[in-house]
């Protein structure tokens, strides 16, 4: 390789289709919160953004979260699979259960897999994927319990 | 309306490959005229068309004109894959029993492996709104990477081990070793599972199906007619599904189970037949996984001991049922589950040569993984 020469910048990673029900969702982790899915009038709360409850039907909103939570599950990415991330293998990705109920999916930031358990705390983070217009809701395993 | 009874008496398919060279439209064709020959039916006959897609496929009407099938009664479309592989032929028989049509086709086509790759996160198969919104920008967007959670969690709940996954995909390729028409037939033992590369940890290579192009067809008509045709009829005699909590791949409450745990109930309650009366079993094989989760939940063994099931020889030739006897889609290729059908109609008419199951008069083929999907009973009308 010359001096000239770069490594190729990977591809982003594909882009979430963003609606009425979900900009709530976006427009927060922009400003850096994570907010979910809330009915405002059963306390609710969703994973999927929808306009009414699932629940009672009732008109829901964006309430922020603590972004604690524990891993209900977890995978060890160690195929190419997805070009966006082909230079981090191996890595992991979790389901993370929030304390307020809905699950999220999300890259355990640093981890390869080693330590990593079900059951573990973790807590949300946003971070910004190269090449990505909106922020990913990602996690990190909680050190501190 | 007329009410009446319907059975599966035409199977067709082209050979399974890495790379086709053709379209959609023209392997489903060819499986059709295939499913119709073998029928003693000819395309004229055809008023019904009913398919399933994800990714690439032809429509009903551009197969109906492919054929020459001018004048379709019914055609339907239907958006899914694996979790519609019942669905499909169930809505099939249910239009030819209702005399919505007399004689329908049941067709899956696709380059899965050529064309639109189901394994690859650049462009995923599925649309990146409501729960994918949050898989997206973690390109947790590839189906292996969603059962894999699931299998996960079995391990967590139920302590099961590699060598039990490992079990599931041996069997599956010893099985496919007397199908010539299996994509990968070399056996394998458990050093070459445990050796295998990691895909989606706790998934190993031989974990995961064959991404493959092909058709496969089925063709059903009135029992009446069947009965003057030129095989067995096949019947479907027991009929569940269950499409749970609205699709979501992670927030399913009990992910050590599947989408069975709710249509078992549907299933066992439309039939006096009961699992121990299953000579062949069909299931889904997207991944071990799905087999692991399902065996159990259909009822076929006790939850957690699907590993010893397949570890003990239970459910292979001098079992208790054989499980998949074509390789399913792990070996035979993965043509979106239609295929169980097809090797479900083989084995019940007893055409299936080296690898038939002796007495074969029952068939479950199950259809779908994670939050949904389906089974059906086939039953030989000798």
């Amino acid at each position: 390789m010359t001096a000239t020469e770069t490594l190729p910048v990977p591809p982003p990673p594909p882009a979430p289709t963003i609606d009425t029900d979900s900009a709530g969702f976006w427009a927060a982790a922009r400003e850096g919160r994570v907010a979910l899915c809330h009915c405002q009038e059963c306390g609710h709360w969703m994973q999927r953004p929808l306009e009414r409850c699932n629940r009672c039907g009732g008109p829901t909103g964006f309430d922020d979260v603590a972004g604690t939570g524990t891993i209900y599950s977890f995978i060890v990415v160690h195929h190419p699979g997805v070009p966006t991330f082909a230079g981090e293998i191996p890595y992991v990705i979790a389901i993370v259960e929030f304390d307020e109920g809905p699950r999220l999916p999300g890259i355990l930031i640093g981890e390869k897999g080693p330590g990593v358990a079900v059951g573990q705390p973790a807590r949300a983070e946003l971070v910004q994927v190269p090449g990505a217009e909106e922020k990913a809701l990602m996690f990190r395993r909680d050190p501190a319990t | 309306m007329v009410n009446r009874e319907a059975a599966v008496v035409g199977i067709g398919r082209t050979v399974f490959s890495k790379s086709s060279g053709r379209t959609p439209l023209a392997m489903a064709a060819e499986a059709t005229r295939a499913a119709l020959d073998d029928a003693g039916l000819v395309p004229s006959d055809v008023d019904g068309i009913v398919d399933f897609h994800t990714n690439d496929s032809a429509s009903a009407l551009d197969v109906g004109g492919a054929i020459g099938a001018l004048d379709l009664g019914l055609t339907l479309d239907a958006t899914g894959g694996g979790n519609i592989a019942v669905t499909v032929v169930g809505q099939a028989i249910a239009a030819v029993q209702a005399g919505a049509c007399n004689t329908a086709v049941v067709f899956r086509s696709l380059n899965g492996r050529s064309g639109n790759r189901y394994g690859r996160g650049e462009s995923p198969s599925v649309p990146m709104k409501g729960e994918m919104q949050f898989a997206a920008l973690n390109g947790f967007v590839i189906p292996p990477m969603w059962i894999a959670m699931w299998a996960q969690r079995h391990k967590h709940v139920y302590g099961t081990t590699d060598e039990d996954f490992g079990n599931i995909a041996i069997t599956t390729r010893t099985h496919a070793s007397a199908n010539p028409h299996a994509m990968q037939r070399q056996i394998i033992d458990m050093d070459d599972y445990l050796a295998a590369r990691w895909i989606y940890e706790p998934f190993r290579l031989f974990d995961c199906c064959l991404e493959t192009d092909g058709a496969v067809a089925l063709v059903i008509t009135t029992l009446d007619r069947a009965r003057d045709l030129k095989h067995t009829p096949i019947r479907m005699v027991g009929f569940g599904e269950a499409h749970t909590h609205g699709g979501s791949w992670t927030n399913f409450p009990d992910m050590a189970d599947m989408y069975s745990s709710y249509a078992s109930k549907r299933l066992w309650g439309s039939t006096h037949l009961k699992p121990s009366d299953m000579d062949v079993a069909c299931m889904y094989d997207c991944f071990t996984g799905t087999v692991m989760a399902t065996v159990e939940d259909f009822g076929l063994c006790p939850k957690g001991e699907t590993g010893a099931f397949f570890g003990e020889g239970r459910a292979t030739y001098g079992g208790e049922v054989v499980v998949n006897p074509h390789g399913g889609l792990l070996s035979e290729g993965y043509l979106h589950g239609l295929n169980h059908h097809y090797e479900a109609v083989v084995q019940l008419r007893g055409e299936a040569g080296d690898r038939q199951v002796a007495d074969a008069n029952h068939a479950l083929v199950t259809a779908g993984a994670g939050p949904g999907g389906g089974a059906l009973i086939y039953e030989a009308d000798r």
